[in-house]
């Protein structure tokens, strides 16, 4: 085995050593925090649909995005239900600009906020957690309410007290409502909070939707028979849709979604320039380390061009320092990015999540950071003059 | 009354070594830094030939231009005008790939240690050996036998933080040496290390040279290794002042010192001798000056014997250690008797244009010789 060189230099000095990784960790900290935050943006758009049960969903074609309220008729609802292969079309109601909710305090309430309310029949399983299946009855009685216990605090709920949420009351649209439990669903850029109620109540709060506020739909939850059909029913319920409704996956909602998000608004490239310069930052870093690592050992170096070592030498080993580098940087990144999405996810009640691929992704990124940095380094240890060692 | 044949023999033999075996021919050499009006050169005309086997000493004061001369046989400076050829390899418009594999046919020992302070010692020699691809069961006794003899034994495995100065300077030295390179070029090699380490270092350095046939290439100050050189060259700006066989020229001293016409001469005049010689060779019946020419050399018999002939008659004849020709020196006199050589001869030959230079130098050697040649007739 050779002398490994590389890693002889970088951790020779341990103070250097130090510093080297926290410069790097902290570039990969950048990166994950950006990119986290891009992706609980899409995350926590779409979280409602993915919590729903069903394979295919029915909605206004216009209806650009989740919050966008652009609704269809019901019948075409109850149309879908009839086609073969369908085992159940169930509509989910959501209402988000008027509904004005906050607790509703003796003294001192605090002020009404927007919250986004799901309206469902409590006697269907239209939800995969159990959570809010066991709680669906308690949903019979009126006025009542699950919360979010993820809601953003200002609406006056102590979240942390289930047992106490439960039994606050609330006023939303100016009537009372009662907090009868919680459950788990996260905001999101566009929405501060959740409630679900059943379609009963829901037509209640919501008259302004018309006469019957629930003619209009605004999801229609589909299950099959067969889930691995869908391309044959989505064909099939496709033909039979009129014009004013649209029927798709729920993977195709989700990247319509997400699609939406990332290339339609500013928000979604806003992150992505922070990754870009969080990349920046790291290159910079990264670039110093490996520069001052190359200064410090320049005459060393230069003896060892003198002894005949070669170019192609000098460049693996460089490469040899960025790879070290990238991975002694990541690994402490990796772990720090997990407390801070832990923290963040607790302070913006997005959700945050850390995934493989991910993962993956930024530590590609890292190694990009270190392996450029490494080939503008490289040009100074290339320009090191062995004559200038007499 | 000539020193033992034996060490003539061994004297005219390497006389002129055949080019093959130069480890360093430098041809007309020039050197410039900058260019454009800041251009300055640095090297004028140079000339300098160095066999295998040969410890050369360079010396000159800073700004003399041995340091450039060194980097340019060194590899580490591209020649620009003239041809340096080492290892009988021309570098003028090597290429890159081709200067790097000969760098590793080339020891360096820098005047800094230059040691990776994160190497042991024994990892700072061994970057050197991995260069040849050597594995380590190969090449680690190798390390530790170079590290011991140069009194690291106890420290092999330390780092360069806790060796002193001279036992820093002694690792690199093993660094320089290890891969038994056939031309070693050293910058003040032993500026750091105390008298003992001095030598053994030096020591080091003739063993090499007569083993393997290495030149060594030593730019130094340091007076107490001179006695090591083959060869001194000094250097004075730009140019080679002087380029004395030093050992050559104490072994021809002592030959010449045994010559009639010679013994009188004071030491310094004696080497200006010495180094003024030249060897010439002839055949059998080659004749050597012919009867009526004008004389302008003065020969001593190295090797054989000649025959002196006036009008054609053979009338005495010469072997090694007697002299003829000696009245050209002093006069432009027509030859008075043809000289043959009567079988494979070497003589010495001091020209008179040498000759007048040296009595130029030291006005009373003219009288010294004068002495020695005419007080004898």
């Amino acid at each position: 085995m050779k002398t490994p060189i590389a890693w002889r230099n970088l951790t020779h000095n341990k103070r250097k050593l130090a510093v080297a990784i926290a410069g790097v960790a902290f570039a990969v900290v950048l990166m994950f925090q950006q990119t986290g935050f891009e992706n609980a943006l899409f995350d926590s758009t779409v979280e409602v649909v993915k919590q729903t049960r069903c394979d295919l969903l029915l909605l206004n074609p216009a209806r650009f995005s989740l919050s966008s309220e652009l609704r269809f008729n019901r019948n075409h609802l109850q149309l879908a239900a009839g086609v073969e292969g369908i085992k159940s079309a169930h509509p989910l109601f959501i209402d988000n600009t008027v509904a004005l909710f906050h607790a509703k305090e003796p003294t001192n309430p605090p002020k009404p906020r927007p919250i986004r309310v799901l309206g469902v029949d409590p006697k269907k399983a239209l939800f995969h957690s159990v959570e809010i299946t066991a709680q669906m009855p308690k949903l019979e009685e009126p006025d009542t309410a699950l919360i979010d216990r993820l809601s953003k605090p200002e609406f006056g709920f102590s979240f942390q007290d289930r047992q106490l949420v439960g039994n606050t009351q609330g006023s939303l649209l100016g009537h009372p409502l009662e907090m009868v439990g919680t459950f788990k669903m996260g905001r999101d850029f566009a929405h501060e909070g959740n409630l679900i109620v059943s379609q009963k109540n829901f037509s209640k709060y919501f008259q302004y939707r018309g006469a019957d506020p629930l003619a209009v739909v605004d999801l229609g939850l589909i299950q099959l028979d067969d889930p691995g059909e869908s391309d044959l029913v989505l064909r099939r319920l496709g033909d039979l849709m009129p014009e004013g409704v649209t029927v798709v996956t729920k993977e195709d909602f989700i990247q319509r979604e997400v699609g939406f998000w990332s290339a339609s608004t500013p928000i979604g490239i806003i992150f992505k320039i922070g990754t870009v310069m969080g990349f920046l930052v790291g290159t910079i870093i990264c670039y110093q380390i490996l520069a001052t690592d190359i200064s410090d050992h320049l005459s060393e170096l230069a003896t060892l061009k003198a002894m005949g070592y070669g170019t192609a030498y000098f460049r693996r080993l460089v490469i040899t320092e960025s790879l070290i580098l990238s991975g002694l940087g990541f690994v402490p990144g990796l772990l720090l990015s997990l407390v801070v999405f832990e923290i963040n996810a607790q302070a913006t009640g997005l959700i945050m999540a850390m995934t493989v691929p991910r993962a993956m992704f930024i530590l590609l990124l890292t190694i990009l950071m270190c392996l450029i940095s490494g080939w503008f380094a490289m040009k100074k240890l290339i320009s090191a003059d062995p004559a200038s060692l007499f | 009354m000539l020193a033992d044949s034996k060490t003539i023999d061994e004297l005219l033999k390497n006389w002129d070594p055949e080019p093959d075996s130069l480890r360093i021919q430098v041809t007309d050499l020039q050197h410039s830094y900058g260019s454009g009006d800041a251009e300055k050169q640095v090297l004028f005309n140079n000339h300098l030939s160095i066999p295998a086997g040969e410890i050369v000493i360079m010396t000159g004061p800073s700004g003399s231009g041995k340091t450039t001369l060194l980097t340019l046989i060194g590899t580490l400076r591209s020649v620009q005008q003239g041809s340096l050829k080492i290892m009988g390899q021309e570098l003028n418009g090597l290429s890159a790939a081709k200067i790097v594999n000969l760098r590793q046919e080339i020891g360096f020992i820098f005047q800094a240690h230059n040691l990776f302070e994160s190497l042991t010692a024994y990892q700072n020699v061994r970057m050197s050996t991995e260069l040849l691809s050597k594995n380590e069961k190969e090449s680690g006794p190798e390390i530790k036998a170079i590290l011991k003899r140069l009194g690291l034994g106890e420290r092999i495995h330390y780092k360069p933080k806790n060796l002193s100065g001279g036992q820093k300077q002694r690792v690199a030295i093993a660094r320089g040496l290890i891969n038994r390179p056939k031309l070693i070029l050293a910058d003040e090699p032993t500026a750091a290390l105390d008298a003992e380490s001095g030598r053994e270092v030096v020591t080091m350095f003739q063993e090499l040279a007569s083993q393997t046939g290495c030149t060594i290439l030593i730019v130094t100050h340091d007076n107490r290794i001179l006695d090591v050189a083959d060869r001194i060259v000094n250097m004075v700006d730009g140019r080679i002042s002087s380029n004395v066989m030093v050992q050559r020229s104490s072994t021809l001293c002592s030959i010449i010192r045994g010559f009639p016409a010679f013994s009188e001469l004071t030491a310094s005049n004696l080497t200006a001798v010495a180094d003024s010689l030249q060897l010439r060779r002839f055949t059998k019946g080659e004749s050597i000056i012919k009867q009526g020419e004008v004389g302008r050399e003065f020969y001593v018999i190295a090797q054989g014997s000649v025959d002196i002939l006036i009008d054609g008659k053979p009338v005495n004849r010469l072997e090694a250690g007697d002299y003829f020709g000696e009245v050209a020196l002093i006069k432009d006199q027509p030859r008075n008797a043809t000289v043959t050589a009567t079988e494979s001869t070497a003589c010495f030959m001091l020209s008179k244009v040498d000759f007048q230079s040296i009595v130029d130098a030291s006005p009373p050697f003219e009288d010294e010789v004068r002495r020695a040649i005419f007080d004898r007739q």
